[in-house]
């Protein structure tokens, strides 16, 4: 094979097999469909769902980088104890199971709710009903705000030590700091991570389903409601290639606003910031971290209601469903790494070896076409293809891992595609000089920059797969229980302290899984 | 005291020391007004800390740094009389050379008429007038030191300190950055702190070197008769 093209041979493997599995349950559901009228039929109703689901997603992208932007600055001015935590909290809101926020926001913003019951105090009655744009805005919020201020905050840790000494030495004022050194960083990061975020939003399933209310339903929720209640799966089909198409497009076109190759972290000691000591700094970084604090801290405390009823978790139904979970989450987590790493290695090889941004593109590409494809119809079109193979009820335990594999794969790709890179540019050369190539270039050259984002992506996907409760509402049932599917039975038969308690479970595996997360990315540890 | 004190010392650094987990540094150190001094010795031998001790991006944990009689130790590295140049990651890649420059006047970047002369002035003194809209992204890699030269000489700090700024270049254009240097020196009465590796380059050009290994200086004088083996062993490893 041509040497310059050897080295994405893995990546092109995965995105190969990322198309096939698209192209491949796409065409089984539409081959299943028999006669159907498609979506002919469903005119008003698909362009109601989609002018719905561009709203919510529009604005809760909006909300979600307000305050995620703001937090990650703050965060990046200011060092005080338990900011460790605080980062392991960010970390564990943005991985938390969507099924959990849902019970959260009611414990707080319900009508029975924390918030309810204060402002009852005070003689207020209820400010608003969450159920509707106010609860999926808030649940979009409390996942995605999070994860905007984690990547932002590696992100400023990526301005080369050497700027900020000349920042020092220059007296830059804090609007300075702000203009030259983390705006750059920031705008280089935040078209990306706006599609990410809005894409995760347009596409939401349990949040929408759940605290959306009567008659508002995003695409995902109409493909699921198409399979799984009205078993038409030509209209699921067609719903299926809408989303991919609309989706696609967006990731195609912020894509191209901010086509650049990943940066690599530029490991340093941490250097002061010339503006921390501002005291006006000071004061609005005090006030965007306690109103963080105050939209994540209640529903994650929340939780904590849940601890005289920790003894409900002594089940042998909670203990298989936990066994569940942990291996499937391992081996998401195995699959998610495996494929970021083979896309990363392939796009870096394209940029650097073959010179061509447009191959690179197209690997750093796949992981949003995987967000764009609908889970939904991807695991009913795989079950339909293996169905006749392979028992039915152990097919869940193969498609279940792979899907939440593909689910991690955009925030794994993160990860690891920046220190990828970095790797290539700076050893690149030298290992092909001293014909490093396959595991051993692996293990000498890339593994010891990789070791630790590895982790942290690998920490993450765990946390994203284990909290998992999309797939499994389509998948689970008597003989396949995760534990989220196991909290969704428990919430549907009223038994709310069991589910409670097993949403506090859920939380601090995240918690636990996110706070190591954390540990493994963030450079000043 | 310092060794080899000068008899009109500008920039003194009596005793002054770095401490960190697994490294002191102690120096001493006299540099002449207008001097231009060569700071030479192996990797890692606290080179690189003594600049950043002077320009305060260490704090000193003890002894003394004055400049013209002026106790530095205090002041944050705004405050000091000081200009620096890094071996790399000098310029803002989303700003022109121009904007780069203007920093030194004017970290808003809005320079009234007087401050825009200055800083075509500066880059004219490094002969980069023809690129003033270029973004370094644009330029080879002396161009970018001499942006950044042109952004120092913009301050007019009288001291100007250069961490190995042309490590990255080739021979003959290292030979002529020095040169550009001590020419800017000479006609602008700065006092210029250079980090070097390879001090055949400056030995004829520098009017004092030191010898800096194991986070002391170990030796301070002519530059031809600093590289003495016979001074110290690590001298004499350094040479080779």
């Amino acid at each position: 094979m041509n040497g310059r093209l050897r080295g994405q041979l893995a990546g092109a493997l995965v995105l190969a097999g990322i198309l096939a599995l698209v192209a491949g349950s796409l065409g089984a559901l539409a081959s299943a469909a028999g006669a159907s009228d498609g979506l002919s039929g469903i005119g008003p109703y698909l362009v109601r769902i989609l002018a719905f689901s561009t709203a919510q997603a529009a604005l809760s992208t909006l909300l979600s980088l307000a305050l995620g932007v703001p937090l990650a600055l703050a965060l990046a001015r200011r060092r005080f104890p338990g900011r460790h935590l605080a980062l392991a909290a960010l970390g564990a809101a943005a991985v938390m199971p969507a099924i959990v926020v849902v019970f959260a926001v009611v414990a707080v913003y319900g009508r029975g709710g924390w918030l309810s019951g204060l402002l009852a105090q005070f003689g207020i009655g209820p400010a608003f009903r969450v159920y509707g744009w106010p609860g999926i805005l808030i649940g979009h919020v409390l996942l995605n705000a999070p994860l905007v201020a984690r990547v932002a905050l590696d992100a400023l840790a990526r301005v080369p030590a050497e700027h900020w000494r000349l920042a020092r030495l220059l007296g830059f004022s804090p609007l300075a700091v702000l203009r030259h050194l983390d705006l750059p960083v920031l705008r280089a990061e935040l078209a990306g991570l706006a599609s990410l975020v809005f894409l995760l939003c347009f596409t939401s399933f349990a949040i929408v389903l759940t605290l959306g209310g009567g008659g508002r339903a995003s695409l995902e929720v109409a493909i699921f409601e198409a399979l799984r209640v009205d078993l038409d799966f030509a209209r699921a089909a067609a719903l299926s290639v809408v989303q991919i198409v609309l989706c696609g497009t967006v990731a195609l076109a912020l894509h191209r606003a901010v086509a650049r190759a990943p940066v690599g972290h530029t490991l340093r000691a941490a250097i002061p910031r010339p503006d921390r000591d501002h005291r006006g700094l000071r004061l609005l970084d005090g006030a965007v971290l306690a109103l963080g604090a105050l939209l994540i801290l209640p529903p994650l405390l929340s939780l904590a209601a849940a601890l005289p009823h920790l003894s409900a978790l002594l089940d042998a139904d909670v203990a298989r469903a936990l066994v569940t979970s942990l291996a499937i989450a391992l081996a998401s987590a195995g699959l998610a790494t495996g494929m970021a790493l083979a896309l990363a290695g392939a796009a870096r090889s394209a940029r650097l070896v073959q010179r061509s941004g447009r191959a690179a593109a197209l690997y750093d590409l796949a992981p949003a076409l995987v967000i764009a494809a609908p889970p939904f119809a991807l695991t009913a079109g795989l079950f339909l293809l293996v169905r006749r193979a392979v028992d039915p009820a152990l097919a869940g335990y193969a498609l279940l891992p792979l899907m939440n594999a593909l689910g991690a794969l955009p925030f794994a790709y993160r990860f690891l595609a920046g220190p990828a890179m970095a790797g290539g540019e700076r050893y690149g050369r030298l290992a092909d000089l001293l014909r490093l190539r396959g595991l051993a270039r692996l293990r000498i050259v890339d593994w010891p920059l990789l070791r630790r984002p590895f982790a942290a992506a690998f920490a993450m996907a765990m946390a994203l797969s284990f909290g998992d409760f999309g797939v499994v509402a389509l998948l689970g049932g008597s003989e396949l229980r995760t534990l989220p599917y196991l909290l969704y039975e428990r919430l549907g038969a009223y038994r709310l302290d069991e589910a409670a308690a097993l949403g506090l479970l859920l939380v601090l595996v995240a918690f636990a899984l996110a706070y190591a997360s954390s540990r493994f990315t963030d450079v000043s540890h | 005291m310092p060794p080899d004190s000068a008899s009109h010392p500008r920039l003194v650094l009596d005793e002054a020391r770095v401490v960190y987990p697994d490294f002191v540094g102690r120096y001493s150190l006299a540099v002449e007004a207008g001097a231009l001094c060569a700071v030479v010795g192996p990797s890692g031998g606290g080179k690189t800390t003594l600049l950043h001790l002077i320009a305060g991006f260490e704090t000193a944990a003890g002894g003394s740094l004055t400049f013209a009689g002026r106790d530095l130790t205090a002041l944050a590295p705004a405050e000091r009389p000081l200009a620096m140049v890094f071996q790399d990651h000098n310029l803002f890649p989303h700003l022109t050379a121009f904007q780069n420059v203007a920093l030194g006047v004017k970290p808003s970047l809005r320079p009234d008429e007087s401050e825009r002369q200055r800083v075509a002035e500066a880059l004219a003194a490094v002969e980069l007038s023809g690129l003033a809209e270029r973004r370094p992204g644009e330029m080879s890699g002396g161009q970018r030191q001499r942006v950044a030269i042109a952004r120092a000489l913009v301050t007019r700090k009288p001291l100007l300190l250069l961490d190995e700024p042309f490590g990255a270049l080739d021979p003959g254009l290292r030979r002529g950055m020095i040169r550009l240097v001590d020419d800017l020196r000479r006609a602008r009465g700065i006092t210029v702190l250079l980090t070097i590796h390879t001090p055949a380059d400056i030995l004829d050009i520098a009017n004092t070197a030191a010898f800096v290994a194991d986070g002391e200086v170990v030796a301070q004088g002519a530059p031809a008769a600093i590289l003495d083996p016979a001074r110290d062993p690590r001298i004499a490893a350094f040479l080779g």
